[in-house]
């Protein structure tokens, strides 16, 4: 046999290609990982970013009607009118309404008191009820609201309405006149595509990563990759590797799609958005990897890569606004890139914010990322005790 | 007849037995579905509201007056808004992108004299509506703290002409509003539903790989047998955590349970069946542990979180996904969950919601043991 | 580096309070089959992983290819090819592509890995599966590919955890064909092995029992010191039956089955081959034939775990 003589530092560069190639053809190889990793992401993005929708509206509201006047009807009738509220039915008493919204008919109920038309015509004072489900403080909310604001209007365009008759003059007005910037439908998709999107690339990197390197202690390969000069470092990024293009490609299909299906803008720098993909995928893969070094078997691994993506999830910003979290909640919540990934995503895309605006979040996720790598190498001993 | 039958089930039960004995040893899955659930309800009923405060805004006084500073003092006062300094009206988008505000005041100049001289005066808000939740509340309260500082200037002179008329509101279960009232429920049913199928997506796809499943095959257990001997523990296990869930969420967020803890049972063992043979399903026919996790992480994780009504109602969606909610089983334990703890609703309410459970769960079992094949390849 | 190729001194590992293996010393020299023998558990395997750098040892010291296992472990892994007792290859990649990586991370690229790689195909016959998805061979043929890899960048030692177990015996022949070639031509080979006819081939062996390297000599020496009785080798019908009377006999020390006979071990000088044949057919055993034969291994073997832990040649 002739003998070539291996070079006896093995160079760094020939290992991770190396590995590379060996991760890429593994994956590739096997079909239904491919699917899953790129086509569901995108199913996904789009079956939720038309299920995802903010906007209280159609409140479905009875009437109970004690006065039957051609005013309390219409006054109801236009209540109902704007959109907020829908008609879901008549009641015909407080007690029946009240039913109702028991078995969830309805979420709402106004109650307009016998002789309120006329009360109304003459100027005495009136009392209208609304009944509300608090099941859904939100949704109680803003249906209450739009009552209050309703009859609040009514009885000042009346007030003033009395005034101009009698020929005194009109008091002074404030109006409040919202203008509603990058956004001014107030769309839920161009808000939480983007999040969506974060969110299954979470699921997509950290898990796979996790249970990658678990899976070869399983199945015993990583005996024989221990036994090599290989570098713990270069096995670690080389594993992370494929899945960093795997996740980069989903991006750029996902914000693909979403500019076609759901017109969301891309106002700022794509380069912005490509470093921040980057910083972010590799924290995710990072963390996956970190879990790895520290898993027996898959399902250890696999457990605690969803211990980290729960929370991450949830407490990103994408469903709930951060701001709205108890202090001590949001300071956790520095800890997770999601929550920056997302911050640059609404940014860039929606209101064309820059490195200059960003440089934070994006100096962030390079942190974690370094650190969380740094840990999971040193952790990653090179042998099997 | 009666004999198979009895030994059919001694051979479910050996199965139960065995894999109880797997899930003891193991504690991080006793963690998983008792302890777990636990920390993260706590964490998640504490974080997730959508309640905001003390929102950033930049104002700016263009007129300099007493009135016009009474009027900022009255949108500031309540803490739901707060003044960020140093704001001009063209600086409002650059803290809107470095996130250091939310919306932008404007009081014009003129302003108290134009209330003197009884003209119209306007104050312009601008929002960023790149965060749509957000600013939905912004221009809500902003909304009624003018129109309540404009009824505190000027409602004297209208009420003498035409009295105000009263909005008297009701609001019946969950009168202070509470989100974790809402969410909590919802919660549950999620955390719920993401351990039953992550529990079970591995275990069988786990057997496959480590080649314990030809001994399996070798041995007189059917397929059916396997199934459900693999499911009672965890259905179990399901179940504890369900009384766990709930009760720590009734202490911990003062949550009602009006109704009947008998109907919970059963809508919770109903729903477990049907999640952890979905989780079966997968492993099922994943054979191969990453696939199983990935694909029962998937069909999991996000059809409960945004297709169960947990965060957004359903009627609001479009037909299709209303329709495709209707497979979601989370949808129907949202619901009854909801209704059975803050409204005490019973059987006659909510019967369409346990037969949707039923057959979700049948149907799940079925498709299971079938795809379930007993040979090697 | 010092002439021995591995040295290892009081080589000590355990687990909790279980003592896997226990103060282990020998040497093996440049070039030499060193055979490994013992039974499951008895500490071979870890000794092995030991030695290769991926166990580090409790106590005592080790040295392979001149670098201190313990402190350098990573040299070490440069110099030395490795053949675990599981498969461990990936089975979802083709045979060439897991002949790439294994060389590419010691540091092999280009044509010249692939030069090598499809020579060392040619050497383990295995020239004609390089596309072939690994998980898809039988096992005999996935142990010569791990063989090939172990070879790749043609170190100097070679570590052989079991390399011909489940292997059919035209396969092993020629697997040991390509040790003693590899020998001849100056690498070391450490094989464990539960084949006792394979351990023949070794110039020297290690026998370990219960952790503890009870025997190390030469196949020859080990015979002689361990096995001084007299080998006699019975054959005929209905033998297992009649081996009871043996005992009757005098001078009869000790009576095992051997392959469809029996091994009867009498006192050395003693002629019993007549009174063993006579005992036997009165036992009911039929055309009987006993003769005198040269001791196996697997009689030391017997010998040596027979006489227990602390064992010591007679």
């Amino acid at each position: 046999m002739s003998t070539a003589p291996a070079p006896h530092r093995p160079s760094a560069r020939v290992q991770l290609a190396a590995v590379f190639r060996k991760e890429v053809g593994q994956t590739i190889r096997d079909r239904r990982v491919m699917f899953l990793l790129m086509v569901a992401p995108l199913v996904q993005t789009v079956v939720f970013g038309f299920a995802v929708d903010f906007d209280v509206d159609r409140v479905p509201t009875l009437v109970a009607d004690g006065d039957r006047s051609s005013e309390s009807r219409s006054h109801a009738r236009r209540l109902l009118a704007d959109g907020t509220l829908a008609p879901a039915g008549s009641a015909g008493s407080v007690a029946e309404a009240e039913r109702a919204i028991d078995r969830g008919e309805a979420a709402a109920a106004l109650v307009l008191p016998r002789g309120l038309g006329a009360d109304l015509a003459a100027g005495r004072p009136a009392t209208v009820q609304v009944l509300l489900d608090g099941t859904d403080p939100n949704r109680a909310t803003v249906a209450g609201a739009a009552a209050s604001r309703y009859f609040g209007d009514l009885g000042e365009r009346m007030a003033r309405e009395r005034l101009a008759a009698r020929g005194m003059p009109e008091p002074a007005r404030i109006d409040l006149v919202p203008r509603i910037a990058y956004n001014p439908e107030l769309r839920s998709p161009p808000f939480m595509v983007p999040g969506i999107a974060a969110m299954l690339l979470v699921i997509v990197t950290t898990l796979t990563s996790a249970m990658g390197l678990a899976r070869e202690r399983e199945m015993g390969t990583l005996e024989q990759v221990l036994v090599t000069p290989l570098r713990p470092l270069l096995l670690l990024v080389g594993k992370m590797a494929p899945f960093v293009v795997i996740g980069l490609v989903d991006v750029m299909l996902l914000v693909g799609l979403g500019t076609w299906l759901f017109d969301i803008p891309i106002r700022g720098s794509p380069a912005v958005f490509l470093a921040a993909t980057l910083l972010y995928l590799m924290t995710t893969l990072g963390v996956g990897l970190l879990i790895s070094t520290v898993s027996a078997t898959q399902q250890q691994a696999f457990l605690g890569g969803f211990l980290f993506a729960m929370p991450a999830i949830i407490l990103s910003g994408v469903m709930t606004p951060i701001r709205a979290m108890p202090e001590w909640l949001q300071l956790v919540t520095r800890l997770n890139p999601l929550r920056y990934f997302v911050e640059v995503m609404r940014g860039v895309l929606l209101r064309g914010a820059g490195f200059g605006d960003l440089w934070p979040q994006l100096a962030a996720l390079a942190v974690l990322g370094a650190v969380i790598l740094a840990v999971a190498t040193s952790r990653f001993h090179k042998r099997l005790a | 007849m009666r004999e198979r039958l009895r030994r059919s089930l001694v051979r479910v039960g050996a199965m139960a037995a065995k894999e109880t004995q797997h899930v003891l040893r193991d504690p991080r899955t006793l963690y998983m579905s008792l302890g777990m659930p636990v920390v993260l309800l706590f964490l998640f009923g504490y974080g997730l509201s959508f309640d905001l405060d003390r929102i950033p805004v930049a104002v700016e006084d263009r007129d300099h007056t007493e009135q016009s500073r009474s009027l900022l003092d009255a949108l500031t006062a309540s803490g739901e808004l707060e003044a960020v300094a140093g704001a001009e009206a063209g600086a409002a988008e650059a803290l809107f992108r470095r996130g250091e505000a939310l919306a932008a005041l404007v009081v014009p100049e003129g302003y108290a004299d134009d209330l003197s001289n009884r003209r119209g005066t306007r104050v312009q808000l601008l929002v960023d509506g790149a965060d749509a939740v957000v600013a939905n509340q912004v221009l809500s309260k902003a909304d009624a703290l003018v129109r309540a500082e404009a009824r505190r200037l000027l409602g004297p002179d209208l009420a003498d002409v035409a009295p105000p008329i009263q909005v008297r509101v009701f609001t019946l279960y969950n009168p202070e509003g509470r989100s974790a009232v809402f969410m909590v429920p919802g919660l549950a049913v999620y955390l719920l539903a993401i351990t039953a199928v992550l529990l079970t997506a591995l275990t069988i796809a786990g057997e496959w790989e480590r080649g314990s499943m030809e001994q399996l095959f070798a041995s007189p257990v059917g397929r059916l047998e396997i199934v459900l001997g693999k499911l009672l523990p965890y259905l179990v296990l399901g179940i504890l955590e369900l009384q766990l869930v709930v009760a720590f969420g009734a202490v911990a967020f003062d949550l009602p349970i009006r109704g009947n803890g008998l109907l919970l049972f059963a809508f919770g063992a109903m729903f477990l069946v049907g999640m952890l043979g979905q989780g079966l399903l997968v492993s099922v026919v994943a054979r191969n542990q990453l696939v199983a996790t990935q694909a029962g992480a998937l069909s999991a994780l996000l059809p409960s979180l945004l297709l169960s009504g947990m965060v957004f109602p359903i009627e609001n969606m479009p037909a299709v996904l209303q329709a495709l909610s209707r497979v979601v089983p989370a949808r129907y334990l949202v619901h009854a969950l909801r209704g059975i703890l803050l409204k005490g609703n019973g059987l006659d309410v909510l019967w369409p919601d346990l037969v949707a459970l039923v057959v979700f769960a049948f149907a799940v079992i079925v498709l299971a043991t079938a795809r379930f094949q007993r040979r090697l390849a | 580096m010092s002439g021995a190729a591995i040295e290892a001194v009081s080589l000590t590992r355990r687990f909790g309070s279980f003592t896997a293996v226990d103060a282990v010393t020998f040497e093996v020299e440049r070039g030499e089959i060193f055979g490994y023998l013992g039974a499951n558990g008895a500490g071979k395997s870890t000794t092995i992983r030991m030695l290769t750098g991926l166990l580090a040892p409790t106590s005592g010291e080790a040295r392979v290819a001149g670098h201190d296992v313990a402190r350098s472990p990573e040299s070490v892994k440069s110099s030395i090819g490795y053949m675990s007792q599981r498969f461990s290859l990936y089975l979802d990649l083709p045979v060439m592509e897991n002949l790439l990586f294994f060389g590419g991370a010691y540091g092999l690229s280009g044509r010249a890995l692939r030069a090598r790689a499809e020579a060392l195909l040619e050497l383990t016959g295995l020239a004609e599966h390089a596309r072939d998805t690994t998980g898809a061979l039988p096992g005999g043929i996935r142990q010569r590919l791990a063989l090939a890899s172990a070879l790749l960048h043609a170190p100097e030692i070679v570590f052989l955890d079991e390399p011909t177990a489940g292997v059919d015996p035209v396969a092993r022949r020629a697997f040991w064909r390509l040790i003693r070639d590899l020998a001849r031509e100056g690498t070391t080979v450490f094989v464990t092995t539960h084949y006792l006819d394979e351990a023949e081939y070794c110039r020297r062996i290690g026998l370990m029992v219960d952790g503890r390297l009870v025997a190390l000599d030469t196949p020859a020496e080990l015979k002689r010191a361990w096995v001084p009785e007299r080998v006699l080798v019975a054959r005929g019908r209905d033998l297992a039956g009649a081996a009871g009377t043996l005992a009757a006999v005098p001078g009869v020390r000790d009576v095992s089955p051997f392959g469809a006979g029996l091994h009867v071990l009498v006192e050395a000088g003693r002629e019993a081959e007549r009174e063993v044949a006579a005992a036997l057919l009165r036992g009911g055993a039929r055309d009987v034939e006993v003769e005198a034969t040269e001791p196996s291994l697997e009689d030391v073997f017997l010998a040596v775990v027979g006489r227990g832990a602390g064992g010591e040649a007679p």
